[in-house]
């Protein structure tokens, strides 16, 4: 628990639906790798069975591959984001169309140029036998909870893609008024790649050296430096922004691990510090609780 | 300069002039502002003006090209070309010539100021498309993309192996802000427009302006690679987004020891070639 006064107690709750991405290939989209290879691997939507978090995200010969289930909005087109991507927050509970939990938004995929370009998905942890019994285009319902979320004593903090629980169980101590916060890995901005540009909550922002990716796992929380996040995704040499990876290695140029932005603020007030900034442990906790089967 | 130009395929291409947005956004410092955004004809802009002038956001000047069928609006923005000549069809314009200068997500047209004030959304146009598949004669690591000959051999000189290229600026990679990890044949990409030293350094770029960007390899898509380099044409206004600001449609990328830029603050479009509606041959 980090005892950081929060205004969670203020905040909307709300169920919102969707469904199971079905996969999709997107023939708009780079088909070709960094060095110009023709190369198709799987990853988006659909469900990846046996992918979870704490894996290395480099580990599968995946294409932005996320653990679990990738889920959407069930009414829009898919390059736009929906008010099921917009609310949910890392941490958030899912359930199925029965109403049985399911599991936990473990991530957010997309935000290359949202309203334009494919896809926009929001990633769920959930246990094997659960995967098991789920198909693509199942609908689901995520409890939404999180948009809004405030440190009351950390004004210069921004908080984004948070649940209220996530915001209690992140590795972050208060040290003469900064928050330090335990991470994996420590980026700097020049590798900060798609996702640039565009709306903190949608999809991730893309770490583009395979290099500096390559011991990163899925649940991994990693420091962008140099990098503003508290509305849009840019480069600002004063700041910091802190995320969770969300999706393995994209092969295109300008791709790679995807890390889902959580926090944002000046150096001086959010500072990253090497240490156990891993959160799989957790994630997988919170996906067992949903997992007893109906 | 020996390159493959003989060889290449011109394309007549059709394309309707595309309606025009408005685009809401909010800034880094949360403020929300309603402009007016990409497509449409925009009129009383012309090469050579300064890209971040007006109050716009992400605004292309004269007129945004593009079709309604998926495909076909692939191959339109995939084979026009820097320079490319364009050709109004129908409406108070038709007949009228303009030029492709750049591309967006649309590709961008400039016409006389006279015809830009008679053109619509809507009307369409060909546009004589060549350039893809541009080589240059020993050169195997320059890859060109959305380049015409005609444009390729005016800006660019070759000396003891290299390309000399004026440029009116040269920017470090972490210039390169929203297009990163797009296509480069057909989108450009956004130059920070709120992140010092890039703002000050692009702030009086105008439109049709060579530009260079260090460490950036665009060969397929865009991705930060020390060593390499690109460069390419100021194509749409600026931006207020965190991330965003003037377009740069690239042109040419390539080990950086392939390019000699040098600076050259008339390095511009409008004057590498007499426009159409300046050339009287």
């Amino acid at each position: 628990m980090t005892g950081l006064r929060s205004n969670a107690a203020d905040l909307v709750a709300a169920n919102v639906a969707g469904r199971i991405a079905p996969a999709r290939i997107h023939p708009e989209a780079l088909a070709v790798d960094r060095d110009g290879r023709q190369r198709f691997l799987p990853g988006t939507g659909g469900i990846a069975l046996g992918v979870h978090s704490g894996d290395l995200a480099s580990r599968w010969e995946g294409d932005h591959l996320m653990p679990g289930a990738s889920i959407e909005d069930a009414d829009g087109t898919p390059a736009v984001a929906g008010p099921l991507h917009l609310l949910a927050c890392i941490g958030n509970r899912v359930r199925d169309r029965a109403g049985h939990p399911i599991g936990v938004v473990a991530g957010k995929r997309g935000g290359l140029a949202p309203g334009f370009w494919a896809p926009q998905l929001v990633g769920v942890e959930m246990r094997d036998s659960v995967a098991a019994r789920l198909v693509p285009e199942d609908r689901v319902v995520v409890e939404a909870v999180g948009r809004g979320l405030r440190l009351l004593d950390h004004p210069q903090v921004t908080l984004a893609n948070v649940a209220p629980r996530l915001l209690d169980a992140l590795p972050l101590r208060e040290e003469n008024g900064t928050l330090h916060c335990a991470v994996c890995a420590v980026v700097p901005p020049e590798l900060a790649g798609a996702g640039l540009g565009q709306d903190s909550w949608i999809g991730d922002l893309e770490i583009t050296d395979p290099a500096a990716a390559a011991e990163l796992r899925f649940g991994d929380l990693v420091a962008f430096t140099g990098i503003d996040s508290a509305v849009s995704r840019y480069y600002e040499p004063t700041r910091v922004s802190i995320g969770i990876v969300s999706h393995g290695p994209g092969q295109a140029p300008g791709h790679g691990v995807g890390v889902t932005i959580l926090l944002t603020g000046p150096a001086t007030h959010l500072r990253p510090v090497g240490g156990n900034g891993a959160l799989a442990e957790l994630l997988m906790d919170w996906a067992g609780e949903a997992g007893s089967e109906p | 300069m020996a390159t493959n130009a003989h060889r290449l395929v011109t394309t007549r291409l059709r394309a309707q002039i595309q309606p025009g947005a408005v685009n809401v956004v909010t800034r880094p410092d949360g403020v929300s502002q309603a402009l007016p955004g990409q497509g449409g004809v925009v009129t009383g802009i012309g090469l050579g003006d300064v890209a971040a002038a007006r109050t716009g956001d992400h605004v292309e000047p004269g007129a945004s090209l593009g079709h309604a069928d998926s495909a076909a609006n692939h191959a339109i923005r995939l084979l026009s070309c820097v320079g490319n000549r364009v050709t109004v069809l129908d409406g108070p314009a038709a007949g009228a010539r303009g030029v492709v200068y750049g591309k967006h997500g649309a590709v961008l047209a400039m016409f006389a100021p006279d015809v830009l004030a008679r053109l619509a959304p809507g009307e369409s146009v060909a546009i004589d498309a060549q350039g893809i598949g541009l080589a240059i004669d020993g050169m195997d690591d320059v890859t060109a993309h959305s380049l015409s000959p005609q444009v390729f051999e005016a800006m660019a000189m070759p000396v003891d192996g290299r390309l000399r290229i004026g440029v009116v600026a040269i920017l470090p990679s972490i210039a390169a802000a929203a297009g990163i990890g797009m296509p480069a044949a057909m989108f450009n990409m956004d130059l920070h427009s709120w992140s010092e030293p890039v703002a000050s350094q692009a702030k009086g770029l105008r439109f049709g302006d060579l530009v260079a960007v260090l460490d950036q390899d665009h060969r397929f898509g865009r991705q930060h690679r020390p060593g390499w380099a690109m460069v390419g044409i100021v194509s749409h206004g600026t931006a207020i987004g965190g991330g965003h600001g003037v377009g740069l449609m690239t042109l040419l990328t390539a080990p950086a020891a392939r390019f000699d830029f040098v600076p050259n603050a008339e390095a511009r479009l409008d004057r590498l070639l007499p426009l159409p509606w300046e050339d009287t041959a």
